[in-house]
């Protein structure tokens, strides 16, 4: 039984882990939560259904289309909304949550019921290991993660603007100083957080049957996630994802299935107040 | 004075309207509480906290588990109601208050959904998904608050006391207290000020306050279901403290009547009125940051 356990919780955790990149990568570079993370996810599922319903659009160009289109929106969105937030980060809380209220409702008046999602990937199973059943979605999951991991690294350590980018997360004032567009940075920090997170939506949608509430819990357990692998670190946050999916999946067997959400926010909880820069992330001293 | 009379005005509504604006009325006035005593802990004590509607939840559920199982008097379960949100507020949340601010709301969200997770799947105790129903009307001194009219008043009349008495906390020597820990926890603490003493007895506050509203509200509908304490109502006890204003009272208690009567005069809007919502509270936070009655005062002032 364990070796399903793990694959189911391999697939879990890794779309805990692309939404909850989303928020690191703007806690990194903001010090801010995008609480609005949940419903990226969701509207990233629904841009998909849309996309793939009805326009028959195929699983690769879908995974492209999607986090593009959704790259943009989150630049855009920085433009427009986020940056006049940045006032403080209960202001920011507050005024992304007014966010994610309006981007959950607004597709819920267009989505009222929920909605079966195509089957983009397959509905095929593989079994590597005897006994052992592997779905084709979730091996896309996988893949796709390791591949969305392996591009962030690249762009992050070999690129001129990945570098930039972390510049700006390190020290946005001397970033500027040093010739970095802060505000150029931060753009594509929302819009790569959008992306990923938009990815995972698409990712997830074949799993389940879609609705306008799907991302509330998962936008708070990659939150969690986040927390638990570090915040402020990308490495942290994969980690922590995988991991609280693999807890979630192997608890909810072993001990108990009603209460099998709560583990994420023990585990939140306790993070926060042991150790609250995460397994991974670095403790950012505070300067008086 | 002019919050004395304005409590005095609304005591007339149940002569002008009618039983479904006077449920409305009494709506806005149980959330005030739940408003004012977060306020005292966001506005004046620098920390927010998203938990808010899990202790009011664990007010109203103390209140329906005593009243229907044990046969508490209504007016008993008043102080039950408040020492448990206040236990299990303090309790859970006191170890992460010391922690810096954006790190105390997110173990507050852990809270809220502990919380309601285990309201929902400790059926023994809470009747589970079924809620718990049948929970006899507010009584005090055999005088029953059993019409809409009736229990308005009476959730009228809580919210000023809860009112009045966050005034006298915030004027207080403890007050005082609680604004210099929000400005400057370091300076606050070198002149003398216990700083985490402080915070927790804010948080401690805050708890109470949603727990008296938490028993309002177990009479309210006289049904208490998980679904309505979940991070939903955090989130709108959170924004309407926001909403009003940083530091304000009196914001808090406008903009609890603003917020909490939206979705009536949003009607308009039809399956957009939730999305119009959104709009509000995200638009106010980008050119008010600090609340409509602070952005409406500095517009007066320019004048």
């Amino acid at each position: 039984m364990l070796p399903q356990l793990l694959i189911g919780g391999l697939g879990t955790g890794c779309i805990y882990a692309l939404v909850g990149l989303g928020f690191t990568l703007v806690y990194r570079g903001m010090a801010m939560v995008n609480f609005a993370q949940g419903q990226v996810f969701m509207a990233g599922t629904f841009l998909g259904l849309y996309l793939a319903r009805d326009l028959g659009v195929p699983a690769i160009p879908l995974l492209i289309l999607v986090p593009a289109i959704s790259f943009v929106a989150g630049a855009l969105l920085e433009k427009l909304v986020f940056r006049r937030l940045y006032h403080s980060h209960e202001v920011f809380v507050v005024g992304a949550i007014g966010l994610g209220v309006m981007i959950e409702n607004f597709v819920r008046a267009l989505f009222p019921e929920p909605l079966p999602f195509p089957k983009i990937f397959g509905s095929g199973v593989y079994r590597f290991i005897p006994g052992v059943l592997f779905q084709k979605t979730y091996l896309w999951i996988v893949v796709i993660t390791l591949i969305l991991v392996l591009m962030l690294h690249i762009m992050f350590t070999y690129t001129r603007r990945g570098r930039a980018l972390r510049a700006v997360a390190a020290d946005a004032e001397i970033a500027g100083t040093m010739g970095v567009s802060v505000p150029r940075a931060i753009g594509l920090t929302f819009g790569l957080s959008f992306a990923v997170a938009s990815i995972a939506g698409v990712l997830i949608g074949p799993l389940y049957f879609v609705s306008p509430d799907m991302g509330d819990m998962v936008g708070l357990k990659a939150f969690s996630a986040a927390v638990l692998g570090g915040i402020n670190s990308i490495v942290g946050t994969i980690i922590g994802g995988i991991l609280l999916g693999v807890i979630e999946a192997t608890a909810a067997f072993y001990i108990s299935t009603d209460y099998k959400d709560v583990f994420a926010f023990a585990i939140l909880m306790l993070m926060l107040v042991v150790r609250p820069h995460g397994l991974l992330g670095r403790v950012v001293p505070v300067k008086v | 004075m002019v919050w004395t009379l304005a409590f005095a005005v609304f005591a007339f509504l149940p002569m002008v309207g009618g039983d479904y604006l006077l449920q409305i009325g009494a709506f806005v006035a149980i959330q005030s509480i739940a408003v004012i005593g977060l306020g005292l802990l966001t506005g004046f004590a620098g920390r927010i906290s998203l938990a808010q509607g899990a202790l009011y939840g664990i007010g109203a559920y103390t209140t329906a588990i005593l009243v229907t199982e044990l046969g508490v008097p209504p007016l008993a379960a008043l102080p039950a109601a408040i020492a448990m949100a206040v236990l299990v507020g303090t309790v859970l949340g006191s170890p992460a208050i010391r922690l810096s601010g954006l790190y105390f709301v997110m173990s507050t969200i852990g809270l809220q959904q502990i919380v309601w997770i285990v309201l929902i799947h400790w059926s023994g105790l809470t009747g589970g998904p079924q809620g718990i129903r049948g929970i006899p009307p507010l009584s005090v001194a055999g005088f029953a608050f059993d019409s809409p009219a009736r229990f308005y008043l009476a959730a009228l009349f809580g919210s000023a006391v809860s009112f009045f008495l966050a005034r006298r906390v915030v004027a207080s020597r403890f007050g005082l207290f609680l604004r210099a820990v929000s400005d400057d926890e370091l300076s606050s603490a070198t002149a003398g000020v216990h700083v985490v003493r402080t915070k927790i007895l804010a948080l401690a506050l805050s708890s109470g306050w949603a727990g008296a509203a938490g028993f309002l509200h177990a009479f309210f509908l006289r049904f208490v279901h998980p679904d309505m304490f979940s991070l939903e109502l955090s989130v709108v006890d959170l924004t309407m403290a926001m909403f009003g204003g940083y530091r304000s009272l009196d914001g808090m208690l406008l903009s609890s009547i603003l917020l909490g009567s939206a979705s009536e005069y949003l009607r308009p809007f039809g399956q957009f009125r939730l999305v119009v919502y959104g709009f509000i509270l995200l638009l106010t936070m980008m050119v008010a940051p600090r609340g409509i009655l602070a952005a409406a005062g500095a517009l007066l002032r320019r004048r």
